[in-house]
Order: C-alpha cells, then sequence, then structure tokens
C-alpha cells in the first residue's frame, strides 16, 4: 500500500491543534465580545475534529465519535444563540460590546 | 503524490488560513469570512474521514445557521466605524504561550509515540450506523442534547423578551 497523506491519525490532529491555539489565542486576543465568540467556534471545531478523527483511525468498529461530534454541533448552536442574545442585550444596556469593561450584569 | 492529496493539501492548507483570518484580521466582518473558510475546511476533512454525513451536518449546521447568526449579531450589535483596538498583555500573552508550548510538547510525543501504530483501518461506519448509536447507547445523551436546545431557545427568547434597555 502506496503512502497516503490522508491516510494517517496525526495530520488531522495537527489541524485540530492549530485550530484550539488559534481559538485560545484569539478568546485572550479579542476584543469585542463577537471576535471571542468566533473564537469559541474555531475550539468547538478542533474538539469535532479530533473525535472524529480518532473514531476513524483508533477504533472504527463503532460510531460513538460521529455521533459525539454531532452533540458538539448541536452544544456550539445552542451556545451561539445564548451568546448572541447575551452579546445584544449588552449592547442595548451599555451601547457597546467590549470585554474588557463590562462590570455589573444585575437588572 | 496524487489528485487526492493535492486537494488534501489545499484543504488544510484553507482550513489554517481561515483560522488565522478568523483570530488576527481588523475588521469583525472579514473574521466572519475567515471562520466560513475554516469551517468549509474542516467540512472537506470530515468528507477525507470517510464521514460525508458529518460534512454535510457541518455546512447546514456552522456555515448555514451559527454563521448567519452572527452575521445579524453584528449588523444589530456591531459598530463597524469604531472598531476597537485590540489588547493583549504580558501576563495573558504568557498564559497562551505555556499553554501552546504544553500542547505541542505532549502532541509532539504522542506522534513519536504512536507513529507507526494507526495506519487505515477499514472504515464503513454510515449515516445508518450513526443513527444506530443514537438510538441504542447514546439514548441519554441524544435525549439531553434536545432538552438543551429546548431550553436555550426559551432562555434566548425570554433574554430577548424580558429585557428593558437603556439607549
Amino acid at each position: 500500500m502506496s503512502f497516503l497523506l490522508y491516510n494517517y491519525l496525526h495530520i488531522y490532529l495537527f489541524v485540530a491543534l492549530f485550530l484550539l491555539f488559534c481559538g485560545i489565542a484569539g478568546v485572550l486576543y479579542r476584543r469585542t465580545l463577537i471576535g471571542m465568540l468566533v473564537s469559541m467556534e474555531l475550539i468547538m471545531n478542533g474538539a469535532g475534529l479530533n473525535l472524529a478523527a480518532f473514531n476513524r483511525f483508533v477504533s472504527p468498529d463503532n460510531a460513538s465519535g460521529l455521533a459525539f461530534t454531532l452533540i458538539i454541533m448541536g452544544i456550539a448552536a445552542v451556545e451561539a444563540a445564548l451568546a448572541l442574545s447575551l452579546i445584544i442585550l449588552i449592547f442595548r444596556k451599555y451601547s457597546h460590546i467590549e470585554g474588557g469593561n463590562l462590570e455589573e450584569m444585575k437588572d | 503524490m496524487n489528485v487526492g492529496e493535492i486537494v488534501f493539501l489545499f484543504i488544510i492548507l484553507a482550513t489554517m488560513c481561515g483560522a488565522a483570518m478568523a483570530v488576527f484580521s481588523a475588521s469583525i466582518v472579514y473574521a466572519l469570512v475567515g471562520l466560513v473558510v475554516a469551517m468549509f475546511g474542516v467540512a472537506g476533512l470530515y468528507i477525507y474521514l470517510n464521514s460525508p454525513f458529518l460534512a454535510m451536518m457541518q455546512i447546514l449546521i456552522y456555515v448555514g445557521a451559527i454563521t448567519v447568526l452572527i452575521a445579524f449579531a453584528i449588523m444589530l450589535a456591531g459598530p463597524l466605524y469604531r472598531r476597537p483596538s485590540e489588547w493583549t498583555t504580558p501576563g495573558k500573552f504568557s498564559v497562551a504561550l505555556g499553554v501552546a508550548l504544553i500542547s505541542l510538547f505532549l502532541f509532539v510525543r504522542f506522534v513519536v509515540e504512536t507513529f507507526p501504530k494507526y495506519g487505515a483501518p477499514h472504515f464503513i461506519m454510515g449515516t445508518k450506523d450513526i443513527g444506530l448509536a443514537f438510538v441504542n447507547e447514546l439514548l441519554l445523551p441524544f435525549e439531553l442534547i434536545s432538552l438543551l436546545i429546548v431550553v436555550g431557545i426559551l432562555g434566548a427568547i425570554m433574554l430577548a423578551i424580558f429585557s428593558r434597555g437603556r439607549r
């Protein structure tokens, strides 16, 4: 069997690790809440790619990893909806969405 | 190097460039475009992982729903003409660097230890197997995710209805 690049686990893991790094760097670097949310989506993409890759290469006789990737997608959708409603709420209250100087969330 | 490998490398390059663009571009709209590119790249990687159902779901949920949601939030809440300057402190930078170095060290250890072990086993898990896994051994997480989605939607609606903001 010849050497095919997409038949190895580690290159998928490397891409997922890169997505995780970009997400962590974005959460730390971005100032607006929407930018932080975009970075969180990158982190969740990396986690789903990890699960699918491990399911395909390490335990190819069940489909639990693919199912949990779908569950991660659902959790990401719920998280995006709630976070965006909170962001719009914060924008209505404070007229900006910068994360550094949000100090109170009361009423 | 055949055509499949060239397309695979192109997909990986697009994913990485999209992720970097989503994080480090100055405008938030360009960041959203980079996020779309990264998500399409991850969908292509799912196709290379022999699971096209996940690729379809990735495009449908991430690109179709979440990105449109974020675009609406940018249009509703983002004063695009007033770009805030990004900020980072030495503490945060050192934390990010530490996480990156530790993860990279563990990744290199993992590669060194397991490189010849995991080849490419035969993988035929399709959409039917995912559905059977959901109704057989993953029934409780499936019901819990539906409950979570209902509660999340209700919470978002409650936040939108009962919030009185001051302009």
